[in-house]
């Protein structure tokens, strides 16, 4: 009966990855979209630069075009590289950064721009030419000046995209990291004939788009053709058909986008089932969660596949890894618990969240797989090291949410009512068990760090920003783990440290690519807009916690220290520590 | 009253030790530590790592409060012992390895000895390692030889600001050397300072000349010479204030002379076959004005100046018949005391007699200058000027009140001081940052007397003080590797189709100092090798010079590795036991069943937990002191 409850949890959030039905729609441009193509280090299928393409320009993964209606990246990536519109007046560029636009006269409600508006604004291109004078000078940019090089890039990146035909998509004929040339340049490599032979099949479907709509199969049959041509030039060289269908499904297949609706119905239906418990509807909460998970599990494994490396590298995929890695240790624990529920109820947000963050803000958080900076190579401990931090780090992040349903309690129900009171009872009881596997995993990744550093940069421990703020992490749970010892805070505080010392976690893992920006682990740095919103809900969070204690302060006889009536210690333990103190 | 104070006294001991071992002082200063670190990232992101390593990860006080912290969790874990039960030796095992770890972390910093070493594929090894910090080497008049490392902070002040009898005053990176010229000492040595004004340009210069040193005896401001002459007779101050020959009478690339007393003009006979007694064939393939060999031992000329002309010639020898005998590429130079080298290309060596050119010279004389201003100092003392320009030329006496228009754009060319018994003095001045002029770092010193002196980066200097002399050098920490290191290749991978790097590997050969080459090897990111127990690793790269490489090169005893290493499982493992030694211990008695529990008090759960917690995982606080 569990297991049947669970099965159908778990069946329903499968069928949430095969919706929308149109994924599973023969397309057309099939073929087209698995022409391999060699750039920025890689061979990829044309449907990953077309996504990566749009997301740099246009900051999402369609395009709603004026008249309402949305063009998938594909069409978009075709509509720019065929040409199929006045793209100088199409306001498609993503400007978001508001004092850049007020300081060149924008429109700053405006958020996508056109080419043509982009380039006849004098004081943007001042902008442009004085960070560009500067970086020439050596000098450190200011924020203004950095965002304005990159609305630079990415009118750059639209130019050179509309009427594209200076993709490299012919392949070396013999090595294999050999450099691919475009079409035109074909010649260079292979016989004349066979050069215009593909430039021939290129222009066909260039012209067969232009035809329209009804024309698509034919423009893929067309597309099939020229990428037979593209693969017989140097089979050996070509990626298989296996590498790149499986790049083009992940991209389509979408996993992280669909787990964070899993788990968003697995906290609702684990919802459900606190409330009105005869339903019991924990097991389908449970297999909903745990389907979300699978697919994850899934989309890493498709991931490591195609980049061949561990999956934590940089900003995007460790906010996923902590999204997959707190609903894990959820689960972990409402197995090994009984229907513990809160476990699963306070990790659920906390992935919905993550996940929808890297999967929105890909200007921020970019998703796109490129080849690794030769420090994080070729290297053992790498892939142990960051994996077991961020899981810490996901430890941590599922006691912050357990310390919020806590403070919830605290502040909206009366701690002296009895069944208020033995939750609260259990749901310190399971933070406190969560703060220790974030203590063990954290200590063990900070220490594989150390080890890490020692082959790598020759120390074992130097004082690195990123080192340093993972200590200052530990410390801050540290703290107060040791001050509830002593009495000196009791659930309450141990509540109120798993939201605060958060932050410490937040500083270590964000905090130090995007605010302090130095130290040796620059390969994670980043630009963006991002700072104020996370301070904003930073300062907001830690409002609502102050709030907090000053009612549950309000709440405590006068005079009496807060923890008096909550010391949680058992009889015997106060006996062994009386004895203990008795001997010393 | 003895008897009590006897007592109060182990009493003392026991609550110091008590308090050292206690949580009362482990959080506050775990608060202190957190304070202290999330200061110095922050500081560290505006002022940078090393300022930050020095001011406070290396500091004294931050040691302490760190050696304080060891106290505490030694203290902690002893006052527990004896170690029953998962709980207490998983305690023991971690705050023993956090000590352990926290010793081993320190030796790291404080007892290693690293550096950088900088190599390039077009040099022979090196074993000069460059290490952090400056070092300050000074003799004093005492001839006692002192060192110091010193560290500049942010504020430019200097650490130490001692050393020995010196006081450091301040370091600045940008002082620049001057030279002017003051009366003194009794020996005769004229100097003039002119002045040179430009309306047009809106520019003033000012330039000593001075008979003695020579080098000031001639100055160049851009396009034009400055010159000061002395003249012993009339006849010598007339030939000074001449007018300068025409340019054509000299030939500009000089002439070559044979044994016949033949005078070649090498720029009318390049590229023609000069015909040579007995057969010989000569031609001139090449002329370097300015010859110097270049880093591929290819010879070039340094400039179009005649500072060093060298001609190539090619020579042929032939038989009565006309048959070549022999051939012959000759290096021949104008400056004197050096001999043709003489190179056969072909057939025998080449008969120098019978081709007459046993005495063949090279000779090329100076161009007379175009755009000077000379100023003469007649035997009888007075002034007088000579000036040359495109414009023509001038000369007169030379007076103090008037300015003279040589004929370079609009400058006027005045006498702004003079002396007649002139010594050099030369001083050392600071640059503000934002004038447009590149000095060089040098370190304010104040000797024992109070006078405060420059002291250039890199170059020794003497100190004068009233007590003597110091001889002093402020330059870079370097230390010198047993061993030396050759950069044989540097392979630098891009990734596929980019120009952004997948990899760089420096290929390098080990030379033992006695036994020379022993192996090569090849080091690249996170594959470090070693050499008698130095690391050497890849630390960074030039993209703008692809034959330099930066190796860091490291040093630490064995047993501070160990340590680290050894602390890691300890803090880990202790954890573990302290969160899971006890429900893991529950497992295994629960699958014993016969076996009687013990320390059942220690063990026991948590009276008042939820029911819906499996009690085998509730874990609750159990030590405190």
């Amino acid at each position: 009966m569990k297991f049947l409850k669970f099965l159908l949890g778990f069946t329903l959030g499968l069928m949430l990855l095969v919706l929308p039905l149109s994924q599973f729609q023969a397309k057309p441009l099939a073929l087209l979209q698995s022409l391999a193509v060699q750039i920025d280090g890689r061979k990829k299928p044309l449907d990953t630069v077309a996504l990566e393409t749009v997301q740099k320009l246009h900051g999402s993964s369609s395009y709603k075009q004026a008249d309402g209606s949305k063009l998938d990246y594909l069409q978009t990536y075709f509509a720019l590289a065929f040409n199929d519109r006045d793209w100088n007046n199409e306001p498609f560029i993503l400007f978001s950064y508001r004092p850049l636009k007020e300081e060149v006269g924008l429109n700053p409600e405006q958020k996508y721009f056109s080419f043509q508006e982009l380039l006849s604004s004098k004081s943007l291109s001042t902008v442009i030419n004085r960070a560009h004078a500067r970086e020439i000078a050596g000098e450190d940019l200011v924020r203004l000046e950095r965002e304005a090089l990159s609305i630079e890039d990415r009118a750059t990146l639209l130019y050179r995209t509309v009427g594209d035909n200076s993709l490299p998509l012919v392949p070396h004929p013999s090595d294999a990291k050999g450099t691919w040339v475009t079409i035109e340049n074909a010649a260079e490599l292979y016989s004349p004939e066979a050069a215009a032979e593909l430039m021939a099949l290129e222009q066909q479907v260039q012209q067969g788009y232009r035809f329209g709509a009804a024309h698509m199969d034919y423009v893929g049959q067309l597309g099939g053709k020229l990428k037979q041509s593209l693969a017989e030039l140097s089979p050996m060289v070509y990626p298989s058909d296996r590498t790149l269908n499986r790049e083009v499904f992940y991209n389509h297949f979408h996993p992280f986008g669909k787990a964070w609706m899993m788990f968003g119905l697995g906290f609702l239906v684990m919802l459900v089932s606190l409330w009105f418990k005869p339903l019991e509807l924990y097991g389908s909460a449970i297999g909903l969660a745990a389907a979300g998970l699978a697919t994850e599990a899934y989309g890493f494994i498709l991931r490591m596949q195609i980049a061949d490396r561990p999956p934590v590298t940089n900003m995007y995929e460790s906010v996923i890894w902590v999204s997959f890695g707190v609903i894990a240790l959820a689960l972990i624990f409402e197995l090994t618990s009984e229907k513990a529920r809160y476990y699963l109820l306070s990790a659920s947000p906390v992935a919905v969240v993550c996940l929808l963050l890297a999967d929105r803000l890909p200007v921020v958080l970019d998703p796109s797989i490129a080849p690794l900076v030769p420090v994080l190579r070729d290297n053992f401990w790498l892939s142990i090291h960051v994996p077991t931090i961020t899981l810490g780090y996901a430890a941590f992040a599922l006691a912050m949410g357990l310390g919020h349903v806590s403070l919830g309690h605290y502040l909206f129900a009366n701690p002296a009512n009895p069944t208020v009171k033995k939750r609260l009872q259990t749901l310190s009881q399971f933070n406190y068990r969560t703060l220790q596997v974030g203590v063990l995993l954290l200590t063990t990744g900070v220490i594989l760090g150390g080890i890490w550093a020692h082959f790598s940069w020759g120390r074992f421990w130097g004082w690195d920003p990123k080192e340093t703020w993972a200590l200052i992490a530990l410390l801050c749970y540290l703290v107060p783990l040791h001050g509830r010892l002593v009495g000196w805070i009791g659930n309450f505080g141990i509540n109120v440290a798993a939201v605060v010392s958060f932050n410490a976690v937040l500083m270590a893992w964000y905090g130090v690519n995007f605010v302090l920006g130095t130290g040796l682990h620059s390969y994670g740095f980043g630009t963006g807009d991002s700072q104020l919103v996370v301070a904003g809900i930073v300062a907001a969070d830690l409002a609502l916690v102050a709030l907090t204690a000053i009612r549950h302060r309000s709440r405590q006889p006068n005079g009496q220290p807060l923890i008096v009536e909550e010391v949680t210690m058992p009889e015997a333990v106060v006996q062994a520590m009386a004895s203990e103190a008795k001997s010393v | 009253m003895v008897a009590s104070s006897n007592n109060a006294h182990p009493k003392i001991l026991k609550q110091l030790q008590h308090l050292l071992g206690s949580i009362q002082l482990a959080v506050p200063l775990l608060v202190a530590i957190i304070g202290v670190l999330v200061g110095a990232t922050f500081y560290e992101s505006q002022v940078g790592s090393p300022t930050v390593q020095n001011l406070i990860y290396k500091s004294h006080w931050f040691g302490a409060l760190m050696f304080l912290l060891a106290v505490n969790l030694s203290v902690s874990a002893l006052s527990r012992y004896p170690w029953r039960g998962p709980r207490k030796i998983g305690f023991a095992l971690t705050h023993f390895g956090l000590v352990v770890l926290i010793a081993g972390s320190a030796a790291v910093i404080h007892i290693s000895t690293e550096g950088m070493l900088l190599l390039r594929t077009d040099q022979g090894a090196n074993n000069l390692v460059r290490v952090e910090g400056e070092l300050l080497d000074f003799v004093g008049p005492d001839g006692q030889e002192q060192q110091f490392d010193l560290f500049i902070k942010p504020d430019q002040t200097v650490s130490p600001s001692q050393v020995g009898d010196l006081e450091l005053v301040r370091y600045s990176d940008n002082v620049i050397k001057t030279t002017s010229f003051a009366e003194q000492g009794d020996v005769a040595n004229p100097a003039v300072k002119l002045q040179l004004q430009s309306d047009r340009m809106n520019q003033t210069l000012e330039r000593w000349l001075a008979v003695a040193p020579a080098a000031y005896s001639e100055v160049s401001v851009g396009p034009a010479t400055l010159q000061l002459q002395q003249a012993s007779s009339n006849t010598e101050l007339e030939a000074m204030l001449a007018a300068p020959p025409k340019a054509a009478e000299f030939p500009k690339f000089g002439t070559l002379r044979l044994d016949s007393g033949e005078m070649l003009d090498v720029e009318n006979s390049q590229g023609k076959l000069i015909p040579l007694p007995n057969g010989g064939e000569m031609l001139i393939t090449q002329v370097w004005p300015d010859f110097r060999l270049n880093s591929n031992n290819q010879p070039e000329t340094a400039s179009d100046n005649f500072n060093n002309p060298v001609l190539q010639l090619a020579l042929r020898q032939g038989d009565s018949n006309g048959e070549t005998v022999s051939e012959a590429r000759w290096f021949v130079f104008a400056q004197g005391g050096f001999q043709p080298v003489k190179t056969t290309v072909a057939g025998d060596p080449l008969d120098a007699e019978a081709l007459g050119l046993v005495s063949l010279s090279y000779e090329v004389q100076p161009q007379p200058l175009e755009d000077y201003f000379r100023v003469v100092i007649a035997p009888d003392g007075n002034r007088f000027y000579a000036a040359s320009s495109s414009k023509g030329f001038k000369s007169g006496p030379f007076e103090a009140s008037e300015s003279v228009i040589p004929g370079w754009a609009d400058f006027r060319i005045s006498l702004a001081d003079s002396l007649d018994h002139a010594a050099i003095d030369r001083q050392m001045v600071e640059v503000p940052a934002d004038e447009d002029v590149q000095g060089d770092p040098a370190l304010l010193v104040a000797t024992p007397d109070g006078s405060q002196q420059w002291l250039p980066w890199g170059e020794a200097t003497t100190l004068t003080d009233a007590s003597g002399n110091y001889f002093a050098s402020f330059s870079a920490q370097m230390l010198e590797l047993p061993f030396g290191v050759k950069l044989e290749d540097f392979i630098v991978e891009r990734n596929e189709g980019s120009e952004s790097v997948a990899m760089w590997t420096s290929q390098i050969r080990l030379d033992d100092i006695q036994a020379g080459p022993q192996e090569s090897r090849r080091v690249w990111m996170n594959h470090p090798t070693w050499y008698q127990g130095w690391k050497i690793a890849q630390a960074s790269w030039n993209p703008g010079d692809l034959n330099q490489s930066t190796l860091q090169v490291k040093r630490e005893p064995w047993w501070v590795t160990g340590l680290t290493w050894l602390g890691s499982l300890m803090v880990v493992v202790g954890t573990a036991v302290i969160f899971y030694g006890r429900s893991a211990m529950k497992n295994l008695k629960a699958a014993l069943p016969e076996e009687k529990a013990v320390g059942a008090v220690a063990d026991s759960a948590p009276a008042n937990v939820d029911a819906v917690a499996k009690p085998t995982v509730v874990d609750a606080p159990v030590s405190a002191v």
